[in-house]
């Protein structure tokens, strides 16, 4: 078994070899990267200037040298493979380069955004496990109820439609149109004044329609696999067994089928290290939460490619971890899986 | 072609789960419908009669106004016409149902786009924020979802079954060649890569499909990989090796035929996962070049425009419906091929 997992933990490194050649190769063959940015603001000076006075260059707005000083300042001098190898060996030292765009190292732009993100992702995940456990388990002793079919319906929906047009829907209805909640961001503008029961509030009072959108895909997955697990549980042998020896249908679901039913969980529980941070891209845009997803989706707008690649080296790392954590929860959870 | 009773019989179940069959019913009507769209929603008339002349402009050439005696040589206005032939009586105009064409820009004198519903102008919908009526994007929008994710469907599925059935029928190091291989591929944030080639070269329809197959056949493959692992340790599959079948034989006759009921249960869900990507690229202003009506910039402007509600509601609204009714499909097929029966004791 530890040898199992030995080799599963030495694999990680070509898998993260792998992941990110491909996108550090990607963002190397790409036009428009930081030194196409260089280049047009300079031009864009330069006709500022060309008004006033003569032009001496007219073929380009940058000599050579300016060009190749520029060049090896972003670490586009060398070809790819070798720049990736230098980029890799920074990374190994922990140091992800500096980010274009802020001009500040990549790891404080990240840690800008990691309260936000960690903030999301743990009370999405509690609340989860928190609600989808329970519900589970009373839709399943109740199967086929009336509360059954009326909820199933909801959770049904949530499980169809995407989050952030969930979230879309919320914010019209509860935020554009009676106010009831706000339109987005993660504090309100006054925050600093508050006292700290206020700033309480005032996070809660952000944060509600946000994490509705967050938990509904999650929680149908969730709800209905508590309740089919603890259905099939029920269903089995030695819960009839237990129920011919005069056990009471509350002792036979609280005693035996309830524990082995939450194995399947624990297939996923390792994956949530990695939701945690990356959160969803397209829910932060439509809040405008200062999250890990926005922050992708702009560094990859305005090309700044060291924090697009600190973020997958972060995210890739702990979604590989992830998986393993997993496999280990199943191992430790159900005696009978064995891994070879 | 011959049906065999397991099939019959499964059919019979998915046709007792009333919304999954209902919801499959109108899928398919509306999937059909497409191919009529230009007849539902156009601004060309169904038929014109113009002095005892027949037209028919849907299909035609372009028909310049001075066809009709009006004093124009772009393109006529068969709304016009209409009520100018009514008022004339040298004939009549027959409309479609919404007659407006989703680039077409609608400008009402003293108001400002976006126009709220009104069913006087034919707008039921309302415009979006450019003039354009909201329904005939939403109709054309679906009609290009709807072929996306189906052509989408038909692509991950050939890549990620022949690959999938592979992995699981030969094993050793071709197996584990691609778990690798799939391992790299679905880490790799796809939606960024993607975002990434479309913010340099403007996606047409099949470019998107093909960037779509190139990083989501890596599902498919993975629970193809494991029914045809399965499968081919089963008995029957021995028994017919040693037989002397071959390895098409084996695949084709045997194997791939046991894991359709597998493949079945993942249709519908690959369609809602073709509609939301598409939908979520337009919504970031990465996926198909504007003006095409598409339902994802329709979101984008409803959420930029929370004032104009008629444009957020109607695409939330045909979003949520045309996504519930598929789920309902996949959901009843999945119980019509693996009927679960509990028993609980009291």
């Amino acid at each position: 078994m530890s040898g199992y997992f030995l080799r599963r933990f030495l694999l990680i490194i070509p898998t993260f070899i792998g992941i990110t050649l491909m996108v550090f190769a990607v963002t190397r063959v790409v036009p428009g990267g930081p030194i196409d940015r260089a280049l047009a603001q300079a031009q864009a000076v330069q006709e500022g200037q060309a008004a006033v006075s003569v032009r001496e260059e007219t073929n380009s707005t940058l000599s050579a040298a300016q060009l190749d000083q520029l060049k090896a300042y972003y670490g586009f001098d060398k070809p790819v493979l070798e720049s990736y190898v230098h980029w890799l060996g920074q990374v190994i030292q922990l140091d992800l380069g500096r980010s274009t765009r802020y001009n500040e190292p990549v790891w404080e732009t990240i840690a800008d955004r990691l309260p936000i993100s960690i903030y999301y992702g743990v009370v999405t995940l509690v609340l989860t496990y928190l609600i989808c456990i329970p519900l589970g388990i009373y839709k399943g002793i109740k199967h086929s109820g009336t509360f059954d079919h009326a909820s199933s319906a909801i959770v049904f929906i949530g499980y169809a439609v995407p989050g952030y047009i969930v979230g879309i829907a919320l914010l019209t209805a509860l935020a554009s149109e009676t106010e009831v909640f706000p339109l987005g961001g993660f504090v309100s503008d006054d925050f600093d004044d508050m006292d700290f029961w206020e700033q309480v509030r005032d996070v809660i009072w952000h944060s509600v329609l946000p994490l509705i959108s967050y938990m509904v895909g999650s929680f149908a997955v969730m709800t209905f696999m508590v309740k089919n697990s603890l259905m099939d549980n029920l269903a089995a042998d030695y819960v009839r067994t237990a129920m011919a020896k005069g056990r009471s249908f509350r002792g036979a679901v609280w005693h035996h089928a309830l524990r082995n039913s939450l194995i399947p969980l624990a297939t996923h529980f390792g994956n949530n290290i990695a939701l945690i941070l990356t959160g969803s891209l397209l829910i932060e845009t439509i809040f405008n939460i200062d999250g890990f997803g926005l922050l992708g989706y702009e560094s990859l707008v305005e090309r700044d490619y060291p924090v697009v690649l600190g973020i997958l080296v972060i995210s890739s790392l702990l979604f590989l971890i992830g998986n393993i954590l997993s496999d280990l929860c199943v191992a430790l959870v159900d005696p009978r899986v064995k891994f070879r | 072609m011959r049906i065999d009773p397991l099939t019959r019989r499964q059919f019979k179940r998915f046709r007792e789960i009333k919304r999954g069959w209902y919801s499959a019913v109108v899928l398919i009507l509306l999937i059909l419908s497409t191919a009529f769209t230009e007849l539902l929603v156009n601004n060309r008339a169904l038929v014109v009669n113009y002095q005892g002349e027949w037209h028919f402009p849907t299909y035609a050439a372009f028909k310049p106004g001075t066809t009709f005696g009006l004093d124009y040589q772009y393109e006529t206005n068969y709304r016009e016409l209409k009520s100018r032939l009514q008022s004339t009586q040298q004939g009549w105009v027959l409309l479609p149902p919404v007659p407006f064409s989703p680039y077409e820009i609608n400008t009402y004198e003293g108001q400002f786009a976006p126009h709220p519903p009104n069913a006087e102008q034919g707008h039921y919908l309302g415009t979006d924020t450019a003039g354009r009526d909201v329904l005939a994007r939403l109709v054309y929008g679906f009609r290009i979802a709807i072929w996306f994710s189906l052509i989408l469907l038909v692509t991950t599925f050939a890549v990620g079954i022949s690959v999938g059935c592979a992995m699981g029928y030969f094993g050793g190091t071709f197996d584990l060649f691609f778990q690798r291989l799939i391992e790299i591929w679905s880490n790799v944030p796809f939606l960024y890569v993607i975002m990434i080639i479309a913010s340099i070269i403007t996606p047409s329809f099949g470019l998107l499909v093909l960037l779509m197959v190139v990083f989501g056949w890596m599902g498919m493959t993975w629970y193809m990989r494991t029914a045809t692992y399965k499968e081919s340790a089963r008995d029957y599959v021995m028994a017919s090796r040693s037989l002397g079948a071959s390895h098409s034989r084996l695949i084709f006759r045997h194997i791939l035929p046991n894991t359709l009921s597998l493949i079945i249960t993942f249709v519908p869900f690959s369609i809602t996962g073709g509609i939301t990507s598409l939908t979520s690229l337009d919504y970031l202003g990465f996926g198909l070049p504007p003006p095409t009506p598409s339902w994802g910039e329709l979101l984008k402007q409803g959420t930029d425009n929370l004032d104009a509600l008629w444009i957020v509601s109607s695409v939330v609204g045909a979003l949520v419906i045309l996504l519930v009714m598929v789920t309902f499909v996949g959901e009843a097929i999945r119980e019509a091929f693996d009927p679960k029966q509990h028993t609980i004791y009291e």
